[in-house]
């Protein structure tokens, strides 16, 4: 939503912060390595305690609890920082928001909690407070450079040929993320099609972007990675990348260098649709907004504007800012499966009657809407376009 | 007595001992706090009387808690002990559309309750700022009422019946189905009001209003709140009954149009948004009849152009509260001295003595309500960071508590006394204060339910 690195160096300007040493971590550390819980102060006392997220946080919606809605979250921040000490009693509370934003679209005091979860994510991953799922999370990223701990070659989808034939230079470059890479090679590969029409290339050896680690608060672990990345897109010269996930849309855009341009797949493919020449198809579908790509970005025209050049759309009950999370992100769909399943089954409710497909710009939130099961067939929207192409 | 084996017992895993969950529950949206040592969160009235029964042979203190919006420290539990949650038992149990009534477990929102209602042409209508989220006990519980009050009235006028445990965990019916009952005491005008003190509510019979066919708004400027009182004091003395009729000053109207900047509201001046309701010659007559008896004193007046654009209003004026940050953001609203009514015609004088009190203590404010009713909601934003400024927020308050029982008012006119606003019982109610401890002593012999509450 917000970079973090750009916003924590404004914010560390003006901001006061109080060190909070917790009590319950390791007593050998030195005076220096000692963690303390910081996280920017008027930020978290922005938030009134009004309750307005009640009304609109996901999780709670399934969970009941006070801990599970924002400002629950909130409040369970402030008591770390007026030195309560960090403890594992947090997680089930701070490690169970998706991040999905519509708390902030909401509140009125335009308090913004998903950056204070993260922040304070961060904080917890410093004092070693972290769920199993956050610490095997990391542990795929940092040991195979995907999170999902596959050991295969991250471009398997491509043949050894076609392989061999990627230009080594280009001003643009297609960045995969895990999930197409490793869970929908089919969506990459049609992605991939697309996209060399028009001279794109891949990295050489992309890793994560780095999303899921931000998101669960192991921030020095991201910047090795994103460090990676980006010596890896000074090699190819690309000023663009182009991604159809989400959450490295997301990443890539606002954690990564103000320099990089990045543009999401529905904006590029709104951008050439006249070259890419589709044929109408008559299917009536809806579309979900995934929130990394909506919510946090803004991005809710180009890929309504794709879908209504190939078929009719029929919104979803709510939509764009209001759009419901489909669950999977923030780390829940690791951390908290049963949850965010609920959460994905609530989504789907939102359907309208009489569409063919549930189409939406992210795999993630393929992945877990297909899980919630619905009769209804949920496609990405790069499968809509091929299906146009074809 | 293991009391979390015996909790368990009656909720299984819908009770919480962990102190992270406790934190959650140990404050509202106002500055009080005390920390829960049990939360439970009952599904059925047979686990709240069991609760309640142990918690009574225990002594230990019960609050019961909705959602958690209230502004008076009313559902924090100040003396520790169980907090019900009571958000849970959300069922609409009956829609009763022949006898114009529906019952409701306390844990319903008031916006799903309408959303309900909707499709059957009937509304619940009192509609506090918190709609979205409060809950039909909460506002049973402090009276609830918001912006169109000045018409249909608070929450009291709507109750029927309730069923209530008492502190021995007794379960009791305070009413009917009735529109009229003449049999004994009124215990469901007790019970509305009493903040849990009394008994838990565990379901609720209310009337509903058939929705009415169309709502026009009124939006009309004037050079200072005073005026802006006058116009409000005429309107009502021409015998227009607008369904809303809300204030919003010069700030007010800044933080509106941070917070939703399609809005179209005067520049200048503070303004009175009037809304009536009925029949389309209903009113457009009423509200013709207010733009000419305001127009000789307002700056500018018009009627709102559509439906969207009335939606809009409402929507942001409903949050505007809780906006002011929207303006500064190291100023964070603080809600104390913010719930103070005063009898129409001194509505002049009330907004004039709050700006004073405001300027003495070097506070910005921001003042809107439901000028209708006599009810004004005070807004002084603070940095929370500053030490000085609390100080100064709280001295200001005090004051301003004061000038409204001074001018025959009430310390609050929808929100509740809670713990909040205790201290003032005394001034407010005199000896009356006694008879409401007497009642309270031989409900709750032991002070378990919601002790340090209401001033008793």
């Amino acid at each position: 939503m917000k970079n973090e690195g750009k916003k924590e160096t404004e914010q560390t300007k003006e901001t006061e912060k109080i060190k909070i040493t917790p009590k319950n971590i390791n007593e050998n550390e030195s005076e220096s390595e000692k963690q303390s819980f910081e996280v920017d102060r008027r930020s978290v006392y922005r938030c009134v305690q009004c309750g307005t997220c009640r009304s609109v946080c996901p999780v709670f919606d399934v969970v009941g609890w006070e801990s599970a809605n924002t400002r629950g979250r909130m409040l369970i921040i402030k008591s770390l920082l007026e030195g309560r000490p960090p403890s594992e009693d947090v997680l089930s509370s701070l490690a169970s928001c998706t991040t999905c934003g519509i708390c902030a679209s909401k509140c009125p005091a335009g308090a913004n909690p998903p950056e204070v979860v993260e922040a304070a994510r961060a904080q917890l991953v410093k004092c070693g407070i972290t769920t199993d799922a956050q610490k095997n999370l990391k542990s795929a990223i940092i040991t195979y450079g995907n999170s999902f701990g596959e050991t295969r070659a991250r471009k398997h989808w491509l043949s050894g040929t076609e392989r061999s034939k990627l230009p080594e230079k280009s001003d643009y470059v297609y960045f995969v993320g895990c999930f197409d890479s490793y869970r929908y090679p089919e969506f990459a590969k049609k992605t991939f099609d697309i996209l060399q029409r028009f001279g794109v290339t891949l990295l050489p050896d992309e890793h994560c972007c780095a999303s899921p680690l931000l998101r669960t608060g192991f921030r020095e672990d991201a910047e090795k990675v994103m460090q990676h990345n980006l010596e890896q897109i000074r090699k190819v010269g690309a000023h663009t990348i182009i991604t159809s996930c989400a959450g490295c849309y997301t990443t890539l855009k606002n954690n990564y260098p103000e320099e990089l341009k990045v543009i999401s797949l529905p904006e590029f493919l709104a951008e050439h649709l006249e070259e890419l020449n589709l044929k109408k198809l008559d299917l009536t579908v809806t579309y979900h907004d995934p929130c990394h790509l909506g919510r946090h970005n803004k991005v809710y025209d180009a890929p309504r504007k794709v879908i209504q050049s190939i078929c009719t759309l029929k919104e979803m009950k709510n939509i764009k800012e209001n759009a419901r999370c489909c669950g999977g992100g923030g780390g829940v769909r690791t951390g908290y499966p049963d949850i965010s399943l609920e959460l994905a089954r609530n989504r789907l409710k939102d359907v309208p009657e009489g569409v063919d497909y549930i189409v939406t710009s992210c795999p993630l939130c393929v992945r877990n809407l297909r899980d919630a099961g619905g009769n209804i067939e949920v496609i990405d929207i790069v499968e809509l376009v091929a299906m146009a192409i074809e | 007595m293991d009391i979390t084996a015996e909790l368990q017992k009656i909720v299984g895993g819908r009770l919480s001992v962990s102190p992270s969950e406790l934190y959650c529950y140990s404050s509202d949206a106002s500055q009080v706090k005390g920390i829960p040592d049990y939360v439970v969160r009952p599904k059925s009235t047979d686990e709240v009387s069991r609760i309640v029964r142990l918690a009574y042979e225990n002594r230990i203190p019960v609050t019961a808690r909705g959602a958690g919006t209230g502004l008076a420290g009313g559902a924090v539990p100040v003396k520790g002990g169980i907090v019900l949650d009571m958000s849970g038992m959300n069922r609409i149990l009956e829609i009763d559309i022949d006898n114009i009534q529906v019952l409701v477990e306390p844990g319903i929102i008031q916006d799903t309750l309408n959303e309900t209602l909707k499709p059957y042409g009937f509304f619940f209508p009192p509609n506090p700022g918190s709609s979205a989220m409060c809950t039909i006990g909460g506002m049973i519980a402090y009276n609830a009422s918001g912006m169109r009050c000045v018409k249909y009235g608070t929450t009291r006028n709507y109750v029927r019946d309730l069923e209530v445990v008492l502190a021995d965990g007794t379960v009791i019916h305070t009413g009917s189905k009735m529109l009229k009952s003449a049999a004994g005491y009124d215990l469901t005008q007790l019970i509305v009001g009493s903040e849990g003190t009394l008994g838990i509510v565990t379901k609720a019979r209310l009337k509903i209003a058939p929705l009415p066919k169309i709502r026009k708004l009124v939006i009309a400027s004037f050079e200072n709140a005073e005026t802006a009182g006058q116009a409000v004091v005429k309107t009502f003395s021409h015998g227009v009954i607008p369904s809303a009729c809300e204030i919003l000053d010069r700030v007010s109207l800044q933080v509106l149009k941070r917070y939703d900047p399609k809005l179209v509201l005067p520049s200048e001046g503070d303004v009175i948004l009037f809304e009536v309701d009925g029949t389309e010659n209903s009113a457009r007559e009423a509200a013709e009849q207010i733009m000419a008896v305001c127009a000789p004193l307002a700056l500018s007046i018009r009627l709102a152009e559509s439906e969207k654009e009335m939606a809009d209003i409402w929507a942001a004026r409903k949050l505007v509260g809780a906006a002011v940050s929207r303006l500064d953001p190291t100023k964070s609203r603080i809600y104390v001295g913010e719930d103070v009514g005063v009898p129409i015609k001194k509505i002049p004088e009330l907004l004039k003595r709050v700006q004073e009190i405001a300027e003495k203590f070097n506070l910005p404010a921001m003042k809107y309500g439901h000028i209708g009713d006599g009810n004004l909601h005070l807004a002084l934003f603070i940095d929370v960071l500053n030490k000085d400024e609390w100080d100064r927020l709280n001295k200001a308050a005090d004051l301003v508590h004061r000038t409204a029982i001074e001018l025959e008012g009430t310390v609050s006119s929808e929100h509740g006394i809670g713990a909040a606003r205790a201290e003032y019982m005394k001034a407010q109610w005199g000896p009356a204060l006694e008879v409401m401890r007497a009642i309270k002593n031989v409900l709750d012999p032991k002070g378990i339910l919601n002790p340090g509450k209401l001033g008793l």
